[in-house]
Formats: C-alpha cells, sequence, structure tokens
C-alpha cells in the first residue's frame, strides 16, 4: 500500500497532500472544539464567579492530569511522533464520558440558556467525531510508514483509562469545564506540531 | 539572641528618631499585579505596580506556586524585563500550568501581600509585532497596487507550529487621518489597489495569536505612488458629461416640443357633444332652439306628400327576452341614418345594436298627424324589460316601451327623415319587398327587397335577389341588427303602399293601422322571430299582450320561402301551437286570423318559448293575398 494515486511521481512532498489536508481537518476540528469550550467556560464565569480566595482552589485536580503531557515547545517537539499521537487519543478518550455527563447536568439545570446546552453536546460529539479524525490520521501515518504501528486504537490507553478514572465525578461542573478548556487546547496544539512534524511544507 | 535584641533595639530606636523628626512612616501599601505576558509562549514577564512605599525604602518579591504543589518559589529574574517585573525564562515556564503569583512589598515597617493573581501562559500570549515589513509598486498593465510584504516576529515560532498567528495590516494617505484596516489571515503579503495617482501612503502590520493579544503595530512604512492615468475615472467622468449632455438635450426637445407632447401622452377628454347641438341654447331656456339643429330639414316634414310616403309596415313586437337586432345597410338614405352612438359597430352597412330593443321606425310615425293606413312602419322593437330602445340610429334612447309609438316617431326623426320617401319594403307583397326572413333558419333575418314575384324569401343573403331596397333583419344569437333599408326600395314601395292599408288590415291589426308598428319582441331559442305589433296609440298598454292573437309569429320557413307564422292565442300558451298562418303566396285569400296547417319543410324548432308574448306578420305577408 503505497501513496496515494493522485501523485505520479513522489516529487516536492506531493504524496503527503492528502495527509496534509487530513490533518488541516482535524485541527479545523480541534480549534472549533476549543473555541466551545472557552464560550463555555466564560459564560460559567459570569454565572458563578469562582472567589479568588478560596483556599481549596490550588488543589484543583483535573482527571487528566495522570496522563503525562509535554509542557513546553522543547518538550513537545522532542517526544517522539508516536508517543504524540498516543497522548492525543489518550486525551480524547478520557475526556468522553465526562463531557456526556457534563451535558447531561448542564440540561437539567434551569440557569442555562438553551444556546450553552447545546454547545455543551456539541462539545461532547466533537470529542468524538475528533477521536475517530485522529485515529485516521495515525492511520494514514502508518500507511505512509511515517510512524510505527505501535500507536492503536485498541490498545492500552482506554483499558486503563476507563477502570481507574472515576474522579471525574467528583469535580464540579466548573472545574471539569476548565480542565476541558485547558485539554482542548493541549489537543489543538499538539495536533499542529505533529503536522508541522510530518508535513512541514504545507503551510506550517 | 543577642543579635534579634539588638535588631529589634535598632528598629525600635528608628522608630523613635523617625517619630522625633516628625514623619510618619508606614508599612509599604499593596502592590498590584497589573499584567504577564508571554511574547511566545515560551517565556513571560509579570509586572506589578507598586502601591506607597510608606516613606521607607521598599522591597519587592515576587512568589509563585505552581498548580497542585505547595512549593512557593521566587522570581527568578528581576532585572531583564525592567523595573518592577519578573521574568520567567523557558525553564521556569510551564505552559498548560496554573501560576499563582503574589508580590510581596517589605519596608521596615512591615510588608504587605498584593491580591493572587491565576494565569495559565497560554492565555496571555501577546507577541511582538511582525517584522521586515515591505512595500512594492507593482504594475497591472497600466494600473499600480501595492504589494505589502513582511515577516512573523522572530521570537514567534510558527514553523514547528507552536504558535498560529493572524495578520492586519492598515493603510492611509500621509495626510489622512484614518486608517483603513485589512484582515490577511495567516499570510505574509497582501495586495492593495486602487491607489491616488501620485500618493504617499504609510502601512503597518500587527499580528494576533489564535487564543490571545493583538501586537502592537509594526512602524510605518513609506511608499510613494508614481502619476498614472486613471482611465477608469475618466471615462467615467466622460459618462457622466455625455449623459448629463443627452439630458440636457432631452430636456430641451421637451420643452421645444411641450405643446405636443402634451396632447400626445395626455389627450383631452372629448366632453359630451351632440352634433349641431348647442348647449347654449338650451341653457338659455330655448329649448325649441336647441333641438331645432337636431332636426332634419324634413322633419317635421311639412309639405311632403303623404301619400308618397306611404308604406306598409308592421310593428313588431319582440318580448323582453329576446332582441333582435335589425341592421340597416348603410346604404339607406345616408342623411336619414345617424349612428349615433354605435357607428363604430356597424359594418358593411350593418349597424349592429346591442341595446334589447331595436326600434325601426319606419319613417312613419313621425307623421304622427297621418293618422292613417297609408303610413305604415315596420317597427321592429325588442323590447326589453329596460325598454331601451335602439333605432337605426343605433342610439339607445330608453324610452318607455308603452310609449313607443308616438315618442319614437319624435325620435328618430333625424334618422329617418329619408324615410318619408320611400318605405319600408317589406311589407308588400310578392312583388313588392320583401321584408322580413325567417329568422330561424339562418343568422339573418332580412326583408326581402321587393321581388318581383314573391314575398318574403327567406334564407340567406337574398339581397341580390331582392334587389332594391329590402329591410334587412339580422339576427344572429339573439343579437339584434338593424333593419335595413335599401334605397331602391323606396319607389317600389311606394307602389304597394296602398295595397298595404289593406293587408293591415288583413292583419287585424289594433285599430290605428297606419301607425302601428310591429316590434320584434325578441329572437326565440331557435331564432324565430317574435314580433308584436305595437299599439299607436301611447296610452295603449304596451306590450298589448291581449292582441297576441291576431298576430302570429313565424313558425318556420318553408321551402317557398314563406314564412309560417304561428299565430298565438295568449299570452303564455305553449309554443307548440300548431297553428299558424302561412304567408300570403301559398294562399293569397289567407287572413292573418285564418289559422291552418300547412306543410312546413323546414319546420321551425317547436317554440317553446312560454313567453312569446306575440308574433309579428310581416304586412307585406299578409298583403301578398290581396295581389
Amino acid at each position: 500500500m503505497k501513496a496515494a494515486s493522485i501523485c505520479p511521481n513522489d516529487q516536492t512532498g506531493c504524496h503527503l497532500l492528502p495527509l496534509a489536508n487530513l490533518f488541516d481537518r482535524v485541527i479545523q476540528h480541534s480549534a472549533r472544539m476549543h473555541g466551545i469550550s472557552d464560550d463555555l467556560h466564560s459564560e460559567f464565569e459570569l454565572y458563578f464567579l469562582p472567589s479568588k480566595n478560596q483556599i481549596g482552589r490550588v488543589s484543583r485536580n483535573c482527571h487528566t492530569s495522570t496522563i503525562l503531557t509535554p509542557n513546553g515547545k522543547e518538550n513537545a517537539q522532542r517526544i517522539a511522533r508516536e508517543e504524540l499521537a498516543e497522548i492525543i487519543l489518550k486525551l480524547l478518550v478520557a475526556w468522553r464520558d465526562p463531557l456526556w455527563h457534563f451535558h447531561q447536568s448542564m440540561s437539567q439545570h434551569d440557569e442555562f440558556t438553551n444556546f450553552s446546552s447545546n454547545k455543551s453536546l456539541e462539545m461532547s460529539d466533537m470529542v468524538h467525531e475528533l477521536r475517530k479524525g485522529v485515529l485516521k490520521v495515525v492511520e494514514k501515518m502508518q500507511m505512509l510508514g511515517i510512524i510505527s504501528n505501535s500507536v492503536g486504537d485498541t490498545g492500552s490507553p482506554e483499558a486503563l483509562l476507563t477502570s481507574d478514572s472515576a474522579e471525574w465525578r467528583f469535580m464540579k461542573d466548573y472545574d471539569l469545564l476548565y480542565c476541558f478548556r485547558r485539554d482542548s487546547n493541549k489537543i489543538q496544539n499538539y495536533l499542529k506540531i505533529l503536522k508541522c512534524r510530518i508535513v512541514p511544507k504545507h503551510g506550517c | 539572641m543577642r543579635k534579634a535584641e539588638g535588631g529589634i533595639l535598632l528598629r525600635l530606636l528608628l522608630l523613635f528618631m523617625l517619630h522625633a523628626t516628625g514623619t510618619s512612616y508606614s508599612p509599604p501599601g499593596k502592590p498590584t499585579l497589573t499584567r504577564c505576558r508571554s511574547p511566545e509562549k515560551e517565556t513571560f514577564t509579570c509586572w506589578w505596580e507598586p502601591g506607597s512605599d510608606g516613606g521607607l525604602p521598599t522591597k519587592y518579591a515576587l512568589y509563585y506556586r505552581k498548580e497542585n504543589s505547595d512549593k512557593v518559589f521566587e522570581c527568578p529574574d528581576y532585572r531583564t524585563a525592567g523595573e518592577n517585573s519578573c521574568f520567567f525564562n523557558k525553564n521556569d515556564t510551564s505552559v498548560w500550568v496554573n501560576y499563582n503569583i503574589t508580590v510581596v512589598a517589605t519596608n521596615a515597617l512591615g510588608r504587605t501581600f498584593s491580591d493572587p493573581v491565576d494565569i495559565d501562559v497560554v492565555y496571555i500570549v501577546k507577541p511582538n509585532p511582525p517584522e521586515n515589513l515591505a512595500l512594492t509598486v507593482l504594475w497591472d498593465q497600466t494600473w499600480p497596487y501595492l504589494h505589502v510584504s513582511w515577516e512573523s516576529p522572530q521570537k514567534a515560532d510558527t514553523r514547528s507550529g507552536w504558535i498560529t498567528l493572524i495578520y492586519e495590516l492598515r493603510i492611509k494617505l500621509e495626510d489622512e487621518d484614518e486608517w483603513e484596516e485589512h484582515p490577511a489571515g495567516q499570510q505574509k503579503t497582501f495586495n492593495i489597489f486602487s491607489l491616488c495617482s501620485g500618493g504617499k501612503y504609510l502601512v503597518q502590520v500587527r499580528c494576533k495569536p489564535d487564543h490571545g493579544f493583538w501586537s502592537e503595530w509594526s512602524s510605518s512604512q513609506y511608499v510613494k505612488v508614481p502619476e498614472y492615468f486613471n482611465r477608469e475615472k475618466s471615462m467615467w467622468v466622460l459618462a457622466v458629461i455625455f449623459s448629463a449632455f443627452a439630458l440636457f438635450i432631452i430636456t430641451w426637445l421637451i420643452h421645444m416640443n411641450c405643446h405636443n407632447l402634451k396632447q400626445c401622452i395626455l389627450p383631452s377628454v372629448p366632453g359630451p357633444k351632440i352634433k349641431g347641438f348647442d348647449e347654449q341654447l338650451l341653457k338659455d331656456g330655448k329649448s325649441m332652439d336647441a333641438f331645432s339643429s337636431l332636426v332634419g330639414a324634413n322633419f317635421p316634414p311639412t309639405t311632403t306628400n303623404y301619400e308618397d310616403l306611404l308604406v306598409e309596415y308592421l310593428e313588431v313586437f319582440v318580448p323582453e327576452e329576446r332582441e333582435l337586432m335589425l341592421e340597416e345597410t348603410k346604404e339607406l338614405h345616408n342623411d336619414s341614418l345617424k349612428f349615433e352612438n354605435s357607428t363604430s359597430d356597424c359594418d358593411s352597412g350593418r349597424g349592429s345594436c346591442d341595446s334589447h330593443t331595436l326600434l325601426i321606425d319606419k319613417s312613419e310615425e313621425e307623421k304622427g298627424q297621418q293618422p292613417d293606413q297609408q303610413s305604415s312602419e315596420i317597427k321592429m322593437d325588442g323590447k326589453g324589460q329596460d325598454e331601451e330602445d335602439k333605432y337605426l340610429t343605433c342610439s339607445p334612447e330608453n324610452v318607455d316601451s308603452h310609449q313607443l309609438s308616438s315618442e319614437k316617431v319624435k325620435t328618430w326623426p333625424s334618422s329617418f327623415s329619408p324615410l318619408p320617401e320611400y318605405s319600408p319594403i317589406p311589407l308588400q307583397q310578392p312583388n313588392s319587398h320583401e321584408t322580413s326572413k325567417q329568422p330561424c333558419l339562418s343568422d339573418s333575418l332580412f326583408a326581402a327587397g321587393p321581388l318581383p314575384s314573391h314575398f318574403p324569401h327567406l334564407g340567406h343573403n337574398t339581397k341580390d335577389e331582392i334587389g332594391s331596397s329590402y329591410w334587412q333583419f339580422g339576427i344572429s344569437n339573439k343579437q339584434l341588427h338593424l333593419l335595413h333599408q335599401q334605397m331602391e326600395a323606396h319607389q317600389q314601395l311606394q307602389a304597394h303602399k296602398n295595397a298595404s292599408v289593406s293587408n293591415i288590415g288583413h292583419l287585424q291589426l289594433p285599430s290605428v293601422r297606419f301607425t302601428e308598428y310591429v316590434e320584434v319582441q325578441r329572437v326565440s331559442d331557435q331564432n324565430m322571430v317574435i314580433l308584436h305589433p305595437v299599439p299607436s296609440h301611447p296610452e295603449t298598454s304596451y306590450p298589448d299582450w291581449h292582441q297576441t292573437e291576431e298576430y302570429s309569429k313565424v313558425k318556420c320557413v318553408d321551402n317557398d320561402n314563406g314564412l309560417l307564422l304561428l299565430q298565438r292565442e295568449g299570452v303564455e300558451e305553449g309554443m307548440d301551437m300548431c297553428s299558424y298562418e302561412e304567408l300570403p303566396e301559398s294562399d293569397p285569400s289567407k287572413t292573418t286570423n285564418t289559422t291552418f296547417t300547412s306543410p312546413c319543410s323546414q319546420p321551425a324548432p317547436s317554440v317553446q318559448d312560454e313567453r312569446v308574448v306575440g308574433g309579428y306578420v310581416e304586412t307585406s305577408v299578409f298583403t301578398l293575398p290581396t295581389y
């Protein structure tokens, strides 16, 4: 299974064009997801202004903090592509259930408008879609031989996460939103980094 | 221990001294963290605003705590970013980590903590402005345009995808105040068109990360656009001048032909006017004078020989449901016929009038003074409920049908002035003129002109056969046509006028024969003309239903073109009366009142119309036997 049939001969990275397009699409998708979470977070702050002087505030702990993520550019560039892809997938998987429950709890509260409720649903759906998209990208990359086959859907990430992390159930809605806003930004950024590492000539 | 005591002592002494000198000192005021910014998402700086120092030298320190850790760190670098700042370098910066930062002001008297601030580096990114802004004037055929290019700020790493920047540029002429802004997305070039010839422009550009703050505007770049000929502008100028010129010419033309145009577009509405009628006379009260103009030269005829005018005719009374339009050929005396109203309807010599009733006064009624038998008229009068009579002139006149006789006379004068000269033909015999046609046969019922041999023939266009004048009925689809009279009938009619008298007598028309009219009352479905005699006296009730028995209606046409008339006994009698009268030819001795059956070659459709109240008999028919 070789390169796409679009390019007759492999010059100027033409065969990577479909992959670059795929990347662009998932990046756009992730950007939209982050935008929604950002809007919701701002709206939350209007409703519940968390007092800045709360003592317990510092101990906010996102349930995804167990996933080790690069916290800087160098770190992100240093780790392997496969690992980066896997981190992305892990994050997406980790947020599947919490977002669904978040949406449920939001729709039950009367103080939220329909608009917010729709946004939470959209967010929840997007996580699913984005995961599928990233899987496709990974698949394509594996097909092209860019990354090894160690990244897998059936791999450990899901199995690991579903068993232990029930912590998110104890989190408040606002904290959940805060954590997700950040994680969606991570996902978007990691995808961009991944793209520019793999297909640098296409808009980086 | 001693040291501590010494320190405290010293402090107290200091305080005492300060107190002694009279100045007041206090612990430092509360500092505030104003902002924290990161230019490239890899390092960041925080600035604070010191509060009052309380008169004593105050030291500031920044402490921070990372998320989920209680360990407190102090700012690593107070200098790099300047006064009252703290710079976090790459090693100390963790993205996606919550920093809790506090500034502490310390002086001899105490320390004050600022409010803590939580920041995440991702959301405080404000890049440096773009660099290397370059302006070039390029040419697109004869048009110059400005090509602007720049580069991302050096520190921001867009190549690795760590940061994504979007750009915006703005441009203005040197002497202007307002900037024209153009968002440029992620591209690093931009083209600007529609430049002023010979203008000097300033351009600036700035950028922003996808979640962050706009950078400052870059320094201005200048460019001077060379002089060029703006064809588009000059073309517009020419177009405007040309259209203004054209508009001017058109206006001038309109002005010159103002009057003509007015006539053309808004023609003057013709006022109602009767030809020859002077309204002013009427207004003045001289009604007779006013009407005099309406009267023809021969009306009222005073010197004419009435003998000459005797014409036999029948009054035809048409029941109201039926309309019969009598047509009159245009060959009639022109000056007699004035189609006042429906000249437009008259074509090919046949006026078609669409009023309910059409009265054809065979002219004699005007001599109402002539009480006698010698003049007879055929009057086709279709009488509608509205009693609108249409005369040969096709002028609808609302004449009370009951008063048809006399009034009609009067109102027909102009159109019938020639009538005195010749009488309507058809009343005569076979050798007289045909006057009526069997309507049920064809569309047109017309009275044939004088036929040498016989009586009214029936059929379509017997004009030729008839020769001279005849009355012509046109019945088509229940339309009334005018009775036409041809000119030549004149003489021939005259020949028989005398005879007609007796014929009429046969008819046993109402007493006054010669002033009676036959009205076409209506045309039945089967195109039958139902005539009804019109009593000459106004006071006589009209229509004269009671006299129906004296009249018959045309039932059909037989082969010999005889008009078979059906005698009506009563007003509402059934139509299918078999009794009818045949036209004279077959039996000269017949009178109108005799009823008999005779074969009808062309049986007319049964008359079903219950409202036929009268028929008509053509006088000529009845006079036939006498000849």
